[in-house]
């Protein structure tokens, strides 16, 4: 089918915070258009796949940009020898074969983008394409998930509110020592105490948020660093390497750091 | 990093070593440097609840962390105990084993500080009985349960302490097993300078933080005025000061007034307009600018967070954004739908549209801004902990820190009046100077005074923005009523001559928009026109609002 290399095979590793699962479950039954909030590497794009899979539904990701244009998004006319043939976009393509169709970092595609989504997030379910003339009904299955982190919010990268009020959000965060620790150690393949340390130097960074860095180490950078260390680096080096010279340039702060990773091990 | 004599100077690596406590414990206490005579080896750090002081020079970056996080387990772990009562030499040990107890709690917690601190623990075991000898063996013992030194005390402490590590998270274990020893100590009759006692190793600071004295132990020399010593982080743009000498605190002023005339200069005369005769009175009011007074730039608690939001958001908006065009003649990549839609044409058999091409362009912020503050009486009005014109001062540093970072064109500038022959100008920062502690202090300088002819600043407002070379102008004017001045008694005149004087600016190209604090809105859409008044309704939230206002405006 048109949708069969999105389904999702095997089960993407994803360890719950609270209770997001139930919630995006209740979500989907009704096929509510859900918002995921986060910092970057948080594991939004993680728990939408397992999402997908656990509820069997295809996934069609989108990773908007700025250049990225509504026909982008719902499909363009191409030419071919005879003529012209349209060419469904990716939302096109879940919209009428019913898949979970998530943008990611929506803030970031232009005002015109987001407004293509609107008929979509409310009760009409459907997406009119202008260019050929045709109102495509959302497939039963279709549901519209988008992801953003607000930590990059100003005033010029912001969602509209009439964008915002047609979503119900979840909200993700850095998850708990303990549970990161126990993600690190799964998806890097490390010790659990080593993991611990990995976490304890994001403690670090993450203090330095607002002090310096704009951002504290993400879960994803700890996994990062995990692999290195499972391929034999040095765990100071590793987080060297995957967090501290990644986070900043300012050569202070980046002494403070690789001072404070040295205090973890 | 090194200086003289192997030493180096605190305010060479405070950034850093704030950096790295934060990164440790989460808390970012003000450091102040701490000067005494002698041997700056022999200094020890000291801490309160408010502040850490260490040495302004020491002879390493190790010897810094070392301490800054000896100081931080002790934020992290200590409680302060009272002191009444206690003799000397109980304070002391109990003190060497509440050392040892926050060391090995936060070493739980980030094992890699072992690597810190054990390079300072370098006594060896000896036959000396002398106090100190003791006591500095036993901070080693007490550090490093492999250490070994055969002095029966010392090793009665070690046992003691490692016998039962859970009880190191029980505040009252220092208590305990310090009396017990501070008893042993005592019987042995070893003889203790108390006054001269000298904390060891070199990192660990002298203890008078964990203990509530009633009357404070002697003041630490300070090498500074004591309002400094709750100085937030250094704004953007002072970040010479420290290494200058201090900030001097202004001789009081002789009588405000004489300085007053001393500094006041007649810039400019402007006409007025008689809405009632519909004509300009030609020359009918006089500019003077005067500088403000310099104060010490302000140093209120800073909100890191909205500090660097702010900074952010500016940066966000200057940066010049990429502008796609579509359709051209020439560019980087193909534009998929011009191309096709040229295709499109010529199978038609019409003339195809031939720019086919996209490219990205950087738009460059062509763009001066002139933010102009209102100085008038009613700025003294309270709000929160401050007055209006706190408020204006805090959100004016906030944004042009931030502008001044980002690199963009603007000035600052106030104004009051009193009558027609007296509108006071005073600039803060020209365009063509720099945002430094002397602007700074000309901000924190402002008063507020007398009344607000408005029409004269904006004029004057628009003559210097006239002269910038850019495209955009723009004059941001914060106020916090309605035009009026003691010479005026038909409220309306003001307001229609502010009213004609931004059209006049309009007329110029210079945008003219309002932050209205207060005051009647119906009157400030009459002046500026709807679309350009932004009232803020909690005067509170100007800091947060304003920055946001400028990014609206200009991005």
């Amino acid at each position: 089918m048109a949708l069969h290399t999105y389904r999702i095979a095997r089960e993407p590793y994803y360890c719950p915070a609270g209770d997001e699962i139930a919630l995006f479950e209740a979500a989907h039954a009704d096929r509510l258009p859900v918002m995921l909030k986060g910092p970057t590497g948080c594991g939004k794009t993680r728990f939408v796949e397992h999402m997908a899979w656990r509820l069997g539904r295809p996934l069609v990701t989108v990773a908007c940009n700025e250049d990225l244009t509504a026909s982008d998004l719902v499909g363009r006319y191409l030419l071919e020898a005879e003529g012209t043939v349209w060419q469904d976009g990716p939302l096109t393509l879940a919209v009428r074969h019913g898949a979970i169709c998530y943008l990611d970092e929506i803030v970031e595609a232009r005002a015109d983008t987001t407004v293509v989504i609107h008929p979509l997030a409310d009760d009409r379910r459907a997406l009119p394409l202008d260019k050929r003339n045709e109102l495509v009904t959302a497939h039963p299955d279709f549901q519209l998930v988008i992801a953003y982190n607000p930590g990059y919010q100003s005033v010029a990268k912001d969602l509209k509110e009439s964008t915002k009020q047609r979503f119900a959000a979840l909200e993700f965060g850095y998850p708990a020592a303990a549970v990161e620790a126990e993600i690190v150690a799964h998806e890097a393949g490390i010790e659990p105490e080593v993991a611990r340390r990995v976490v304890a130097v994001a403690e670090r960074s993450r203090n330095l948020r607002g002090r310096g860095l704009e951002e504290g180490a993400s879960t994803r950078m700890l996994i990062h660093a995990g692999r290195l260390i499972a391929r034999g680096v040095a765990p100071e080096a590793a987080c060297r390497m995957a967090i501290v010279l990644p986070l900043t340039d300012d050569s202070d702060l980046r002494d403070a750091l690789a001072a404070a990773v040295g205090a973890c091990f | 990093m090194d200086g003289v004599d192997g030493l180096i100077a605190l305010a060479d690596v405070e950034r850093r070593l704030r950096a790295y406590g934060t990164a440790l414990w989460g808390v970012d206490p003000p450091l102040r440097p701490l000067v005494g005579e002698g041997d700056p080896a022999a200094l020890r750090p000291c801490f309160d609840a408010d502040l850490v002081r260490l040495p302004a020079v020491w002879p390493s970056l190790a010897l810094y962390r070392a301490a800054l996080a000896h100081v931080g387990a002790h934020r992290m772990f200590s409680r302060p105990l009272p002191a009444k009562g206690l003799k000397p030499l109980l304070t002391i040990v109990v003190s060497l084993v509440e050392d040892a107890r926050v060391e090995h709690l936060a070493m739980r917690r980030l094992p890699g500080l072992r690597r810190l601190w054990a390079p300072f623990h370098r006594v060896e075991p000896s036959p000396s009985l002398m106090a100190a000898d003791l006591l500095e063996r036993l901070a080693r013992a007490l550090f490093d349960a492999g250490y070994r030194d055969g002095n029966a005390w010392v090793d009665k402490g070690q046992r003691l302490f490692f016998e039962r590590p859970e009880r190191w998270e029980n505040p009252n274990f220092s208590l305990a097993l310090g009396g017990d020893l501070a008893g042993d100590l005592g019987k042995t009759r070893v003889q203790i300078n108390a006054r001269g006692h000298r904390v060891d190793p070199a990192y660990r600071d002298d203890n008078g933080g964990l203990w509530l004295y009633d009357t404070p132990p002697e003041p630490p020399r300070d090498a500074d005025d004591p309002l400094e010593a709750v100085r937030p982080e250094p704004m953007e743009g002072e970040g010479n000061r420290r290494n200058g000498p201090p900030q001097a605190l202004p001789a009081p002023a002789p009588l405000a007034a004489a300085a007053e005339t001393t500094a006041l200069r007649p810039v400019a005369r402007y006409p007025e307009w008689d809405h009632r005769i519909g004509l300009h009175r030609p020359g009918f009011v006089q500019v003077v600018e005067c500088e403000p007074e310099h104060q010490p730039p302000m140093d209120v608690p800073a909100d890191h967070r909205l500090a660097g939001r702010v900074r952010a958001l500016i940066r966000h908006a200057v940066v010049a954004r990429p502008e796609r065009l579509r359709r051209q003649r020439e560019g980087d990549a193909l534009d998929l739908d011009a191309c096709i839609a040229a295709t499109a044409a010529r199978r038609h058999g019409h003339a195809p549209d031939m720019r086919v091409y996209r490219r990205v362009r950087r738009r460059g912020r062509d763009l001066s801004v002139l933010l102009l503050l209102d100085a008038s009486h009613s700025t003294k009005d309270p709000v929160g902990d401050g007055t209006v014109l706190d408020l204006e001062r805090r959100s004016a540093d906030l944004l042009a820190g931030a502008l001044a970072a980002a690199g963009d064109r603007f000035a600052l500038a106030a104004f009051r009046s009193d009558g027609r022959e007296a509108v006071h100008w005073l600039p803060v920062k020209r365009f063509a100077e720099h945002y430094d502690a002397a602007a700074r202090g000309r901000l924190a300088g402002l008063d507020g005074r007398w009344s607000t002819r408005m029409g004269a600043a904006i004029r004057h407002a628009g003559t210097t923005l006239a002269a910038q070379p850019t495209l955009r102008r723009l004059l941001l004017l914060v106020t916090d009523g309605e035009p009026s001045d003691i010479d005026c008694p038909d409220p309306r005149h003001l307001v229609e001559d502010a009213r004609k004087a931004v059209r006049e600016l309009a007329g110029r190209g210079i945008d003219v928009v309002c932050v209205a604090l207060g005051g009647d809105a119906r009157t400030h859409h009459r002046i500026f026109g709807r679309r350009n008044v932004l009232p803020v309704d909690r005067v509170e939230r100007l800091p947060e609002i304003l920055p946001t206002v400028y990014v609206r405006l200009t991005g």
